[in-house]
């Protein structure tokens, strides 16, 4: 066991320090989860791109810079602690990114790689339909081949991104004979091609972050398909275990939150309640564990060690974290937590943190998924 | 930067894990809670592997190994239910008393009880030829504990330091871990065993998911308990924040493994008939030891509202 930083890996962390001082917005963007916010984080995302810090661990080939999982963890930490925006294109640095990259042809790679590092094209998830959610082996949109296309019918829902991104990517039944988890072909197209129609969704807060996505007869080359057909499901749980894993949250995300909490509390010391105080002491203390828990894991697997249902652990952690860090936070604005605006004029972060928190423990596998995946593969319960 | 055990460090806890399993099984448990609940040759057993020595220099006879490798054979002495004055002895006070003293201790001659004001009793006062942070009164009362196999004595006069307390919260903390293990273990097995409407219990996903849910506590746990091992190791100065983390962070463990498994085990739990209740006694009183919960939440509370202690995150691991 060495817990200490390299020099090398101190002056990585330096430069990544010297170059968010220098380009992180001082104002920060509108939510996300609107067009108007989505367009500014893409705009940023093409900054992050231009200093080449839009997708640090892919491998330099595809527009990355290669770096190892501490290395990944230092610029994580740099970026949140400069206040950077959350990611626009999340769901291709982590999700299709890595899945392109171990599944794609060369001429694949080189199609949609570079456009993703570069902030081009933004991507959407088409995972989910209306009968296959957390049961997503149940998924019955068709994608039927005629000649070198595919023609896909069907509706996916929950699709994060969708109601503003270029692309998406998704599971579609290939042989309709099949049924569960054969017969699932993965496959990547553009939201505008013809017969695709992106219904927004209205969330919690308002906003369309996500939309429905309806398939009629849309037809796609088969040279966007990713990995052999009836392939799909391996490619799609390989993109839900990174997705899982290591990186969708990094630690650093939660440790800014909970030093904002720390903050907020010595403003509002005076009137809070030993319960509120007690939850963002634990909010810290559970920061700092998923943190430690993240430089354990990586260690492991940059040692060898592959992720498996261990990314279930780390995903009930996080995502009940980030719920209770908010919630702690709302507590302490007591009155002024339902004001959308507070007294600064800054939108009330808090709120649309506690909201988004929600959504947490249901996506990319709820959490009872995830705890029937310890017991089963972890604990050794029957299935 | 790598936060992984090393090769030597591994072995040293599967090795201790394996004596442990052979040679202190629940059988064991139960004759000492029939008998006076010491046996001189447990001890000889654990002197024997060479345990007592573990944090006394070589020049002493010892294998003077550091707090990791120290809170590992802890973790073990928890999942075992060990309760010989081990931990004490040689993980807590060895690095406190003289080379002298050091020297008896590596070879089982002396065992040292621990005193301090944070507890209202001395664990083994009885067998012990040193107290440190306190006296040596022949005529200590015993106290009678909720777990069978502790030996307490009231305690009035203590001196006990800030050191002891640290390495002692430390070592606690990771028995702590080790008997949350040992008792979600017990639970699945038992889940495993138990046949209710025709399956396993544990087919059932009310109770796959309280396991889950400890299985996560334990989880996070297990490396905020090696890092303060490491800080104090190594002279942090948040060392002592970091060793009231783990505190707390095994206890919340500890506690949730014990109400969760009691409920898995339904009425069978709330008996002297299954094993389960050596572990979770344990617990209960080892949660209260060295600082409990609140103690250590106001420890934690004065380092990161103060603002003595910056909160930033690539903090986690300095020197400071």
């Amino acid at each position: 066991m060495e817990l200490n930083y390299t020099p090398e890996q101190q002056a990585f962390r330096a430069e990544v320090r010297a170059w968010m001082a220098a380009n992180v917005p001082s104002q920060s963007l509108k939510t996300l989860e609107g067009r108007e916010g989505f367009d500014q984080h893409v705009l940023w995302e093409r900054k992050l791109a231009s200093g080449n810090w839009g997708m640090v661990t892919w491998p330099e080939a595809y527009g990355g810079r290669g770096l190892d999982l501490i290395q990944w963890l230092i610029f994580e930490e740099e970026y949140w602690a400069a206040g950077a925006p959350n990611r626009a294109n999340q769901n291709g640095i982590f999700l299709l990114g890595p899945t392109i990259i171990e599944y794609g042809t060369d001429e694949q790679k080189a199609r949609f790689l570079t456009p993703m590092a570069h902030g081009e094209i933004m991507w959407a998830q088409a995972w989910s339909e209306p009968d296959a959610g957390s049961d997503m082996a149940a998924i019955r949109s068709r994608a039927v081949r005629d000649g070198d296309h595919y023609v896909i019918n069907g509706q996916k829902t929950w699709s994060s991104r969708a109601a503003f991104a270029d692309w998406c990517f998704g599971l579609f039944r290939t042989d309709g004979e099949s049924s569960r988890h054969h017969g699932l072909t993965f496959i990547l197209l553009p939201l505008d091609t013809p017969g695709v129609t992106v219904r927004p969704i209205r969330q919690l807060h308002g906003e369309t972050g996500f939309a429905e996505i309806f398939f009629d007869d849309v037809r796609v080359p088969v040279e966007n398909r990713l990995a052999d057909e009836g392939e799909g499901w391996k490619v799609a749980m390989a993109t839900a275990g990174f997705e899982r894993g290591l990186m969708l949250r990094s630690p650093a995300r939660f440790q800014a939150t909970a030093k904002r909490l720390v903050q907020l509390y010595d403003q509002h010391s005076q009137t809070a309640s030993p319960q509120a105080r007690d939850a963002v002491l634990q909010a810290w203390m559970d920061a700092e564990a998923y943190a430690l828990n993240t430089y354990s894991v990586a260690a492991q697997v940059m040692a060898g060690r592959k992720i498996g249902a261990e990314a279930s652990l780390n995903k009930i952690f996080w995502s009940e974290m980030d719920r209770a860090q908010h919630r702690a936070a709302m507590s302490l604005l007591g009155a002024a937590a339902e004001l959308r605006t507070l007294d600064d004029g800054e939108a009330n972060a808090w709120l649309e943190g506690y909201i988004f928190s929600l959504s947490g423990p249901i996506y990319a596998g709820s959490n009872e998924i995830q705890r029937n995946i310890v017991a089963e593969r972890l604990l050794g319960l029957p299935r | 930067m790598d936060f992984r055990l090393t090769q030597d460090q591994l072995e040293l806890q599967n090795a201790v894990r394996d004596y442990l399993t052979a040679e202190h099984d629940a059988a064991l448990l139960r004759r000492l809670d029939a008998g006076d609940s010491r046996d001189p040759a447990i001890w000889d057993g654990l002197v024997d592997m060479g345990l007592t020595g573990i944090l006394v220099p070589e020049d002493c006879g010892g294998l003077g190994l550091g707090l990791v490798e120290a809170a590992l054979v802890a973790i073990e002495l928890g999942r075992a239910n060990v309760s010989e004055p081990l931990a004490d002895t040689a993980l807590i006070a060895a690095p406190l008393t003289s080379a002298e003293q050091q020297s008896e201790i590596a070879t089982g001659k002396l065992k040292v009880a621990l005193a301090h004001n944070v507890n209202p009793w001395i664990a083994d006062l009885d067998q012990a030829g040193l107290v440190l942070g306190g006296t040596h009164t022949e005529s200590a009362t015993p106290l009678e504990s909720v777990d069978p196999l502790r030996r307490l004595f009231a305690s009035d006069e203590t001196s006990g330091s800030d050191d002891l307390l640290d390495r002692a919260a430390l070592i606690t903390a990771a028995q702590l871990l080790g008997i949350s293990e040992h008792i979600l273990s017990l639970a699945t097995d038992y889940a495993n065993q138990r046949v209710q409407f025709g399956q396993p219990i544990g087919k059932f996903q009310a109770i796959k998911h309280h396991l889950a849910s400890v299985a996560v506590k334990i989880e996070f746990a297990r490396p905020v308990l090696l890092r303060a091992a490491y800080a104090l190791e190594n002279n942090h100065g948040r060392a002592a924040l970091h060793i009231s983390h783990a505190k707390v962070a095994t206890t919340d463990a500890a506690m949730l493994a014990g109400e969760t498994a009691i409920q898995v085990h339904g009425a069978m739990g709330y008996t002297y008939e299954v094993d389960l209740h050596f572990w979770m006694k344990r617990a209960w009183a080892l949660a209260g030891a060295w600082g409990d919960r609140a103690f250590h939440i106001r420890r934690i509370e004065a380092g990161v509202f103060t603002g003595a202690l910056e909160t930033n995150h690539s903090n986690i691991f300095s020197k400071e």
